[in-house]
């Protein structure tokens, strides 16, 4: 029983961190099911966020105009991103490996050093909720409330005429040219704003967490797409409505999961292995069944 | 004199110039298309019929010569800026629509094409009742479900809720690309009686490439054969009626081997 009764007291630290990190899944879910933009730029993006947000925090700007930049930082990241993609034809995961690989040097030029603690500064936390800004309900109503925001508008937004437009790039590029729509644009945006949602993720984590970290984003793309296809597995993908759940449901589901296994007793040092074990085999699976399947992949990558 | 709808001159593209694969796929193209023409391309494979509607769209960025639509010089204009005045049906139905989207969407994302798109709710009440009316001329059931993704339609059903799309804003120019060529026989007839209903209807100029010559008698008023990049045979209204297919067959080979005599 003791063990259920950690996991139980653990809970609401976890959603809390679930909602933040459901930033960083919508930033995954955006170039990968809507815009058909394999993109790993999420990973510098986090990190960057946290590490801008920091350091102006740290300047004396107001956290709400920090979080701003930050958010304006991963845009433009994202943006980075897709113009290598679609200005050199450079592969859109190597383009995401190159800017998250350049991102960290970037990073550590914006801090000046790896860690920046934030303890005894003023965040959007404690100007919202005061003396009470740390106890996890606190952080669930302020972050879930953002998220329930974003959700909403990104939902209003794939509805809309231009929305409408942007899905048509991931569905079928070909048709998209051919109905006047320009892909590039709606490209780089798109990977824009996938990133821009990963860098308020990281804003939003270094003024929980008290501190912002270089290595910060260090795996956050592999729990990003286990978190986006236990969600999917939930929701399913048949209505942009539940495209768009997906993200935030698997986030909040996922990271139970990672905490119940934690106090199970498994090794922290087996995580990562544990995520990417799952998520390979949630990919694989669809393969695996199939007889024969092995044989269409190599026809598949000769293409 | 009405000014040309469409008007190639001189299009000229060549692939992989100055090698030993040089290929040139336009070779001095010259066309031109009064309102209301539907004009059915023929040729061999390689003779330059989809690199002609490429260019024509856009896709394919001509090395030299000069288009012009309805009297302006669309040259210059990469492919998802000419889409204001031209709709297109592919081959390929997969390629015409896109798969994950509804068949509403579909709709809406062509009667948007080459206008503004606005940040406004999309699929409004209005437009759902004027894209089941439009649906409903099909006579496949289509208007009944404009939330059905498209992707779970058949290739017959895609190709003909292509064509509507294409045809519902009254394009300037319509491109159809085979578009019956992946399609059984009766799907075919359909797709094409469609076709020949809209065309006449809206008086749409219309460019058709096609390796079936039976329909390149039977549909339109001009015949073009290319070859080698070029028109070679260019036949108008009055030749058109009567023409056999074995006539046309012969006035193919008999000016190609002029040509190659020609040459030689």
């Amino acid at each position: 029983m003791d063990v259920f009764n950690s996991f139980y007291g653990l809970i609401p630290v976890t959603i809390a961190q679930s909602l933040i990190v459901s930033f960083v899944v919508l930033g995954v879910m955006l170039p990968f099911r809507i815009l058909n933009f394999p993109d790993l730029t999420s990973e510098g993006a986090f990190p960057l966020g946290g590490c801008v947000c920091g350091t102006l925090i740290t300047a004396g700007v107001n956290p709400f105009l920090a979080c701003f930049v930050a958010l304006l930082c991963g845009f433009a990241a994202g943006c980075t991103t897709a113009f290598i993609h679609l200005r050199f034809r450079i592969n859109t995961l190597l383009a995401g490996i190159l800017v998250m690989t350049m991102l960290y040097s970037i990073n550590l030029r914006i801090m000046g050093r790896t860690n920046i603690p934030l303890f005894t500064y003023d965040t959007v936390f404690t100007i919202l909720a005061g003396p009470s800004a740390n106890f996890p309900w606190t952080k669930i109503l302020i972050v879930g409330l953002l998220v329930a925001l974003v959700l909403g508008a990104m939902l209003y937004f794939f509805m809309s005429e231009k929305g409408t437009a942007m899905r048509a790039v991931g569905a079928s590029p070909d048709m998209a040219e051919a109905q006047g729509i320009d892909v590039g644009t709606a490209t780089i945006i798109g990977v824009g704003v996938a990133s821009a949602l990963s860098a308020t993720g990281g804003s939003i984590m270094v003024q929980t967490q008290g501190f912002a970290d270089v290595n910060m984003g260090f795996g956050i793309l592999i729990n990003g797409l286990a978190a986006l296809i236990i969600g999917e597995a939930i929701t399913g993908r048949q209505t942009i409505l539940r495209q768009v759940l997906a993200p935030v449901i698997g986030s909040l589901v996922y990271y139970q999961l990672i905490s119940f296994c934690l106090t199970l007793g498994l090794a922290p040092a087996d995580l990562k292995f544990a995520t990417g074990a799952f998520v390979l085999l949630m990919l694989a699976l669809p393969n695996l069944r199939r007889s024969g399947g092995g044989v269409q992949i190599r026809e598949k990558i000769r293409e | 004199m009405t000014t040309d709808m469409l008007s190639v001159k001189g299009g000229t593209k060549i692939f992989y110039r100055g090698t030993l694969d040089e290929r040139r796929a336009l070779d001095g193209l010259d066309v031109a298309l009064k309102p209301g023409d539907f004009c059915i391309v023929i040729g061999s494979n390689g003779a330059g019929k989809s690199s002609f509607l490429n260019a024509v769209s856009g896709k394919l960025p001509l090395d030299s010569g000069r288009i012009s639509i309805d009297g302006q010089d669309v040259t210059r204009l990469n492919a998802h800026r000419r889409a204001q005045f031209i709709a297109r049906v592919f081959q390929d139905p997969m390629i015409g629509t896109a798969p994950t989207m509804t068949i509403g969407e579909n709709m809406l994302l062509a009667e948007l094409r080459g206008k503004p798109r606005s940040f406004s709710y999309g699929l409004t009440a209005a437009r759902r009742a004027r894209y089941s009316e439009q649906l409903a001329e099909l006579n496949l059931g289509l208007e009944k479900r404009l939330d059905m993704q498209v992707g779970l339609l058949s290739g017959g059903q895609r190709q003909s809720l292509s064509l509507v799309m294409a045809v519902s804003t009254r394009p300037k120019l319509l491109l159809l690309d085979e578009h019956t060529a992946a399609l059984d026989p009766r799907t075919a007839k359909l797709v094409m009686d469609t076709t020949v209903r809209a065309v006449e209807a809206l008086q749409l100029t219309t460019l058709m490439v096609t390796h079936n010559m039976e329909h390149a008698i039977k549909y339109g008023n001009r015949i073009i054969m290319m070859d080698a990049g070029k028109v070679l045979v260019e036949i108008g209204q009055e030749e058109k009626n009567g023409i056999t297919v074995a006539d046309l067959v012969e006035r193919f080979h008999t000016k190609s081997d002029a040509i190659a005599l020609q040459g030689a």
